[in-house]
This record gives structure tokens, C-alpha cells and sequence, in this order.
């Protein structure tokens, strides 16, 4: 059985045209365990819930920004090790830096095609 | 809209709307003087966001135009840029622009760049000296062992990574086979089972029922989609069973395949001991057991979560504290909710053949707020439906009354509830078109600007009661004319700011905008706080342009209200803004054919105020039946302000043809509807007569002469003016409730065609 398949990701965006394109993108690559959630704390609720394998979370989000959520998951004891690929606007310095020092898994720059989004997975958890 | 990116297209649109509103809303408040970072970053969020989305859908003009805007706002942010008027304007114009680029990214065009290039310049210009190079980050991935195919020691969301935990779950794996745990179950249909029409869900629920069972699918034989055919069997069950039958009776659930499916029975392990293999206390939603999926792998014992549903269970993972008295897996345990507790690999999930639906199903509710988007014909239809419930309603209402039933009790008062029932759907259904009133004030605040800046004056908008609501038709018709009165404030209203220095006010002129319920309609008030309105130009005016006789003597109401009257403009320069053909006659043409009224109040030195007095719906309208000669007609009860009959002496006549009607301690027009309407003669004698007293917004008062009132209810309005275009005096049509088609009549209409009551001489509208 392909990892794809058993794979479970939460996707993390205030934008729901965001979380509509990443769930469109991750369902072709044939991954069916999607949850949304589009904050900070709804995500660290559907987590709770619904544990996860990898968390793809927006970094610009309102209240609770993706570095943030990084950092509540990292020290939650259920969900430290969850993996996380943050998928922001602009890659600057500060955000990898910090994103580096929460244990960050990897990161995406927006736009991105489909294909990038899956490489950015693969570079998580190997091949879907 | 089946294509899933075209559904997600749309809805990108409709967000950027939501966006462009909290922008707009960020720079107002910014305007205010708030300088909270947080009403920064909301604004920036907004661009950024919009950015996003386009970045998505290839919108690239979009794309480069927010990126600028961004870039600026994140200087604003970063504060390495001070906030100034002049910034705040140029990021009310970005907003202006986004929104128009955003409107024509949605029908694939795109904007002249002549109109970004200045704007984008000035940006650049703001920004450019913060420009920093950055140098890339060295980033590496981080990659994550997930150990999942055959292991599978997912659990709780901290199993990858944590070889504790995945070392605990096989650790407690090895406890089975000592044959007094629960039945373990392997159920792998034979392509015979579905062609005889067995369900393997009845089975399975056949089995749940037998006590408590922990169902998982595997599918690990699963071809990839393309290989799929329909004659192969490719799914095999895994149940774990706490039952207290034997393995008799679960042989006897499969009795009608025997044969038609491969079968094995275990005995599986008995219950571990949860100090074994408990998880650290502090790991406060650790799972203890989660279960092995592949295949070669034996599942785990079940969790003993007692008086589970079936389903239920079948939808749980099998992660539930296996002994619940034992206090540190208890404490770490999942609660044994009825929702799916953290279910770990999908094959686990559920009996049904599409276990990957179910995660995703639940999905939803974090991010769903309490709203749908409905397509507004849906709506439309429902609200002509609702319209046609009315008539309905009304002609049982008559047919009950022509058979006399009405003396029934059960029949009156079951009609009575239907009526009542009538009404409160028709309100709510009203209520679902109508919208806030928000969105087209945040126009107008686009319009104030650019009129400003056209007209080199400093203007700010100020709006109250954005939260009101009006029917949606309403909002979208009343764009125009508001947008015309805006322009009209900020250009003739509003004095330019050494005039307004020296009389004292700010040099920044105010226009304020206000909306708010008044007795059933909605009242929508546009004020400035200019010069007010120069009654002595503007009757010179209209006698130049011969609309008046001269020298007449005007009240200041009728100077005022001669700003209505067609080819009318005080503009004596023609400006950029007005001189455009539409006057404040095409305003209140345009406020008519929605039901409204427009009314003018202005005070010399101190400004202003036009009134627009709307209905809540396009659709009904309470009304007056009455007959005139041999029509039944309606007259809008909101018009009407009182009933009379004539006394002898109420009435005197002023003129040949000019009747008033004395009410109380004033005179009051007569019209006799039959002879304006062209029914009837004029009648010699008035006593004894109805008369419907007219009370207009502006003021002024008429008394129609009805020959009787027949009813007073709810009417359906029926549009005439798609058939037969504008019928002077009538607003539009309606069905009573014996199936006949009876005239809405439009009384500020009437009143104005009436004769005697010609537009140019607005001195008889009242007589005091």
C-alpha cells in the first residue's frame, strides 16, 4: 500500500480558496485523509480530534500565524512530532530562520504549481 | 460548475470581495486614526491574501498590482513607514484599484495599465529605498519517518517520529493468541458473493450486533484505479469481536455465503495489561494501542469501549484505553464519544468499502461558519412562489367568504393561522434577500474620494447604520442615484475650503451617510455640511431656463424641490463631475420605480440633506383596495396618513378646476381620482365623499376622493412597466384575491401629473 493512502493531512488557511486548491492538489495525488481547518486554534482542535501525520499550514493567517501554530503544536506532547510544511507568501530570512528553530519540516513559496506542493511533501516523508 | 477549479475560481472572487471590505474597512479605520497593528495587519493580510488566490489562478496583472501594495503595506507594518494623509490616499486609490482589478479578473480582463503605471510608480516610490537584498536561506527539509505501510504506528498524531511510541504499539501487539481475548475475524469476499447480490455491510452490522466489534478494510491488494475490474474482489475485513457467543453464532452471521468468501476464526489475545505497555502520563493524548494494518500483521485486541453503537464502533479506532479502570491510560484515553475517536491508518476507519470519506466529511466545521451561498434565482423563484402563496391565500380568503363558511369556527380561525403563516413566510423569505446595506456605502466611499480629488476639495465620508438591511434588488438599483447625489455633495454642496475656513468650518468638508429603519421603510440620508442649498440662485435659475414663472413667491420647500424638476442645474460650471446629462430629476425617477421617496432639507451655512425613504421589499406591499367608479384599485398604505368622509363645507373651491379640502386647521389639494384616472365625471357635490389623505415625505399633503374603500391587505406586486412601460400615476399591478387584476397606484406620481397640480407651479402642492 502506497503511502498516499494512508497518509493524513491537515490543511491550515483563513482563505478558503487556499484550502480548496491545497485539498484539490492533494487529492490528486490521490491522498484522501484531508482535514481543514482555517485558523490557528481550529487547527490545533481538528488535530486533537483527528490526528495527523503532516500539517500544511498558510503562514499569513490572522490571530495565530503559521510559525505560531508550529510553535503550539511543538509543544503539545500529542502532536510534536507532526509533521509540517508551512506555505507562505514570501520566503524571507526571519520567517525560515524561526521556522528552522521550531523544527519546521520544509516550506513552499506561493504561487506554486502542483507538482512543487508534492515535492515539498516527498521531501517530508518520501515518496506518496 | 462541475469542474472543482472553477468552483474554487468562483469562490476565490467572492473572498476577495470579503477582503476588499475588510481593507476598506482596515484604511477607514487607519483614516480614524487608528493605528493598531493589528488594523494594519489586517489590511495587509487582505492584499496578501488576494495576492495568494490570484498567484493561484495565473491573475498575473492582479498578482504584480498586490504585490506592490503589499510591499508598501509591510513597510507601513514593519513601521519603516510613517502613516501620512497622502500614504492613506494612495492605499484608499491601491484599494480602489485591487477591487477594480479583482472585478475584471473575474471576466478574464484586465485593466488598462496606464491607469496602474502612476500609482504603482508612487508605491515603488515608497518603498524602494527599504528594498533589502536578501540573500536566500540555507533551508533544508526535515524529513519525517513515517514507518506507516505494514506498521503503522500512527496513532494519536505524535506516532511519526516517536519511536517510543511505535516501539509501545507493536509492544503490545505481541500480546495475542492466548485464546481467551476476543474473536478475530477475517472476511475477504469471493467475486461470487457480490454477483449473488450479498451485501458485505449486513454482515458486518449482522456481526457488530453480536457484541462489540472493531472493523478495519484493508486493501492492500488494490490495484492502482486503472486496473480495476468490476469481476475481482480486492477487499478484505479485519473484525475484532467482544462477544460473549460463540464461534458458533458468528459462523452462523456468514451462513448465506458459505462458500462465497474465505472465513478464518481465531480466538485473539485476552486483554493487556495497561501497565505494560502504558504511555508516558504526560502524553496527555497519546494513544496506547494503535492497531496494526497491514496484513501480514495481527490487528490488536479491541478496546472494550462498553455500550458503543455498532457503527459507532465500526467507526472508532480501535485506540480506546483497552482498560478503562486503570488510571494512566484511562486519563490518556480518547473521551468515548460517539464521534470517531483519533482513527489511525484509513483501512481501520470504517466497514464501508470508502473509509477515506469519513475523515474528510468531518472535516468541515472548523472552517464553516453559519452561512450558504445560494444562487439568487433559487431565491427569485422562491420569492415568487411566496408571492403567489399570498394570492392564494387571499382567494381562499374570498372563496371561504362567497361560500359563508366564514361563521365556521374551525374554518375561520384554521384561515386565519394560514394568513398569519402566509406572512411570516413571506417575511422570511424577504429577510433572505435582503442584505446590509455596507457594501454600497463602501462604495460611495470610492466615489467621495475620486469626486474629491476631482474637484480638488478635502471631503471625508462618515457613514451610520452600515448594518441595515434591504432587499438586495434595492441595494444594486440604488448605486446610481446615490452615487449621483455623492457627486452632487462633494461637487454643489460642499464649498471649496477658504469659503469654508472663513464661515468657520473645517477646511475638510464632511458627507454623511446614514441608513436606518423608520417605520417599516428604510430611510437613507445623504447631508454634507456645506453652504446649503442657495434658494435665491436656484429660483433664478429655473426662471432662466423658464421652468418657473418669474418673480413667483416660493416657499423654501418649493425652491428646494424645483432641484427635481427635469433640465434643472445649478452647476454653473460644468465640472468633471456633473454636467453629465443626469440631473436630480433622473434621482428621483430612479427612487420612484423602487417605491421611494426623495425629500430635501437644507439649512443656509449649515448644509444639506436628502432623504430617500425606500420600502423593505420589491415584492408586496400593504395596500388600500378601493373602487373608483367601476375599477378596484390599490393605493399604497404607507402613503396614506388618514381616511375621511366630507361634511358638507369641508370642501371650497379655489379655482375652476381646483378644489381644497379643509383638514383640520389646513387646506389640503383635492383630487378626485375618478377624473384624474379618467373614469368618471367630476362629481358637482363632494359631501359625503371618501377621501384618502396623502401625506408625502416632503410634506405636502393631497386628498384623493375614492368612491369606497373596500379592503385593506397585503398585495403582490405585479411589474407593468416590462409590458407597458411607465403608466404615469401607476406603480405597478396586482391580482386580488377573486382572480382580478386591480392598478398600484403611485400617489407621488399622481400628485405630480395631476392637473392643477402642474410641474412648474410646485405652489399648489400645499396650500396652508
Amino acid at each position: 500500500m502506497a503511502l498516499r493512502d494512508q497518509l493524513r493531512i491537515l490543511v491550515v488557511d483563513d482563505m478558503s480558496t487556499s484550502r480548496g486548491l491545497i485539498t484539490q492538489a492533494l487529492e490528486s495525488f490521490g491522498i484522501g485523509n484531508i482535514t481543514t481547518a482555517a485558523d490557528g486554534p481550529g487547527a490545533l482542535q481538528s488535530i486533537a480530534k483527528s490526528p495527523v501525520h503532516l500539517v500544511v499550514s498558510d503562514y499569513n493567517m490572522p490571530g495565530m500565524d503559521g510559525l505560531a501554530l508550529l510553535q503550539a503544536l511543538r509543544q503539545g506532547a500529542a502532536t510534536q512530532g507532526v509533521g509540517f510544511l508551512l506555505v507562505t507568501g514570501r520566503a524571507d530570512n526571519d520567517i525560515l530562520q524561526r521556522g528552522q528553530q521550531l523544527g519546521m519540516n520544509n516550506y513552499l513559496t506561493k504561487p506554486f504549481e502542483t507538482a512543487d506542493l508534492k515535492g515539498a511533501i516527498e521531501a517530508i516523508v518520501g515518496r506518496l | 460548475m462541475s469542474d472543482p477549479m472553477q468552483e474554487i475560481r468562483a469562490s476565490f472572487f467572492v473572498e476577495c470581495e470579503e477582503l476588499l471590505e475588510g481593507l476598506n474597512d482596515g484604511l477607514q479605520a487607519m483614516d480614524d486614526g487608528d493605528r493598531d497593528a493589528e488594523t494594519i495587519n489586517v489590511c495587509f493580510r487582505a492584499v496578501h491574501s488576494i495576492k495568494g488566490g490570484a498567484g493561484a489562478f495565473g491573475l498575473d496583472q492582479l498578482v504584480a498590482f498586490a504585490h506592490v501594495f503589499e510591499t508598501a503595506m509591510d513597510a507601513v507594518r514593519d513601521g519603516k513607514l510613517e502613516v501620512t494623509p497622502e500614504i492613506l490616499a494612495l492605499f484608499f486609490q491601491c484599494g480602489d484599484l485591487l477591487y477594480d482589478l479583482v472585478r475584471l479578473a473575474r471576466d478574464d480582463q484586465e485593466l488598462e495599465e496606464d491607469r496602474l503605471a502612476p500609482v504603482v510608480e508612487q508605491l515603488e516610490a515608497l518603498v524602494e529605498t527599504e528594498e533589502e537584498a536578501e540573500e536566500a536561506v540555507d533551508f533544508k527539509p526535515m524529513t519525517l519517518s513515517l514507518d506507516l505501510p505494514g506498521l503503522a504506528p500512527l496513532d494519536a498524531g505524535d506516532g511519526e517520529g516517536d519511536g517510543a511510541a511505535g516501539d509501545e504499539a507493536r509492544g503490545e501487539n505481541a500480546g495475542e493468541g492466548d485464546g481467551t481475548g476476543p474473536f478475530e475475524i477475517t472476511f475477504t469476499p469471493l467475486p461470487d458473493l457480490y454477483t449473488s447480490g450479498n451485501e458485505p455491510l449486513f454482515l458486518l452490522r449482522a456481526l457488530a450486533a453480536l457484541g462489540t466489534a472493531q472493523t478495519r478494510c484493508s486493501w492492500d491488494t488494490t490495484p492502482p484505479l486503472a486496473e480495476y475490474s468490476s469481476a475481482t474482489s480486492l477487499l478484505t475485513w479485519q473484525i475484532t469481536l467482544e462477544t460473549d457467543s460463540d464461534e458458533a453464532a458468528i459462523r452462523e452471521v456468514f451462513d448465506f455465503v458459505d462458500g462465497l468468501c474465505t472465513l478464518t476464526i481465531t480466538r485473539g489475545a485476552g486483554a493487556p495489561d495497561p501497565s505494560g505497555s502504558a504511555p508516558k502520563p504526560d502524553m496527555a493524548n497519546d494513544e496506547p494501542a494503535p492497531p496494526a494494518s497491514g496484513p501480514g500483521s495481527t490487528p490488536p485486541p479491541p478496546a472494550p469501549v462498553p455500550d458503543t453503537p455498532p457503527a459507532a464502533t465500526a467507526g472508532a479506532a480501535p485506540l480506546a484505553s483497552p482498560v478503562p479502570a486503570a488510571p494512566e491510560p484511562e486519563a490518556s484515553a480518547p473521551k468515548p464519544e460517539p464521534k470517531p475517536a483519533p482513527a489511525p491508518a484509513p483501512k481501520s476507519a470504517a466497514p464501508a468499502p470508502k473509509p477515506a470519506a469519513q475523515p474528510k466529511a468531518e472535516a468541515k466545521p472548523a472552517a464553516a461558519n453559519a452561512t450558504v451561498r445560494v444562487d439568487l434565482d433559487r431565491i427569485d423563484r422562491l420569492v415568487n412562489l411566496v408571492g403567489e402563496l399570498v394570492i392564494n391565500q387571499a382567494m381562499l380568503a374570498q372563496s371561504v367568504a362567497a361560500a359563508d363558511l366564514g361563521g365556521n369556527g374551525a374554518i375561520a380561525s384554521g384561515l386565519d393561522e394560514f394568513q398569519q403563516l402566509t406572512r411570516d413566510i413571506q417575511d422570511s423569505v424577504m429577510m433572505i434577500r435582503a442584505q446590509p446595506v455596507k457594501s454600497l456605502f463602501q462604495r460611495m466611499g470610492r466615489i467621495v474620494r475620486e469626486s474629491a480629488s476631482g474637484v480638488g476639495k478635502s471631503v471625508r465620508l462618515t457613514t451610520e447604520g452600515e448594518a441595515t438591511e434591504i432587499d438586495k434588488t434595492v441595494i444594486e438599483r440604488l448605486s446610481d442615484p446615490l452615487t449621483h447625489m455623492i457627486r452632487n455633495a462633494v461637487d454643489h454642496g460642499l464649498e471649496d475650503a477658504d469659503t469654508r475656513v472663513a464661515a468657520g468650518k473645517p477646511a475638510q468638508g464632511n458627507v454623511t451617510l446614514t441608513a436606518s429603519h423608520r417605520s417599516g421603510r428604510v430611510v437613507i440620508e445623504i447631508s454634507d455640511d456645506g453652504g446649503g442649498i442657495n434658494r435665491k440662485r436656484v429660483q433664478e435659475k429655473a426662471e432662466e431656463k423658464g421652468l418657473i414663472p418669474p418673480d413667483q413667491a416660493l416657499s423654501d420647500s418649493e425652491i428646494d424641490n424645483l432641484l427635481f424638476l427635469p433640465g434643472f442645474s445649478t452647476a454653473s460650471e460644468i465640472s468633471i463631475l456633473s454636467g453629465r446629462g443626469v440631473g436630480m430629476d433622473v434621482v428621483k425617477t430612479a427612487i420612484a420605480t423602487l417605491g421611494g421617496r426623495i425629500t430635501i432639507a437644507s439649512e443656509p451655512g449649515a448644509g444639506t440633506t436628502f432623504s430617500i425613504s425606500l420600502p423593505l421589499t420589491l415584492a408586496v406591499l400593504d395596500g388600500m383596495v378601493v373602487r373608483v367608479g367601476s375599477e378596484t384599485l390599490v393605493v399604497p398604505l404607507s402613503a396614506i396618513s388618514e381616511t375621511l368622509s366630507l361634511r358638507a363645507g369641508d370642501n371650497r373651491a379655489i379655482g375652476p378646476h381646483t378644489q381644497v379640502v379643509q383638514v383640520r386647521e389646513t387646506f389640503v389639494p383635492l383630487i378626485d381620482l375618478g377624473t384624474e384616472l379618467g373614469y368618471s365625471t367630476p362629481r358637482q357635490n363632494y359631501e359625503g365623499a371618501i377621501v384618502l389623505l396623502i401625506a408625502q415625505e416632503d410634506g405636502s399633503r393631497a386628498a384623493l376622493v375614492v368612491d369606497a374603500i373596500e379592503d385593506q391587505r397585503q398585495v403582490v406586486i405585479k411589474g407593468l412597466e416590462e409590458s407597458y412601460g411607465h403608466v404615469p400615476g401607476v406603480a405597478a399591478a396586482t391580482i386580488l384575491g377573486d382572480g382580478q387584476i386591480a392598478l398600484i397606484l403611485d400617489p407621488s406620481d399622481l400628485l405630480a401629473n395631476a392637473s392643477g397640480l402642474s410641474r412648474a407651479t410646485p405652489k399648489l402642492a400645499e396650500i396652508a
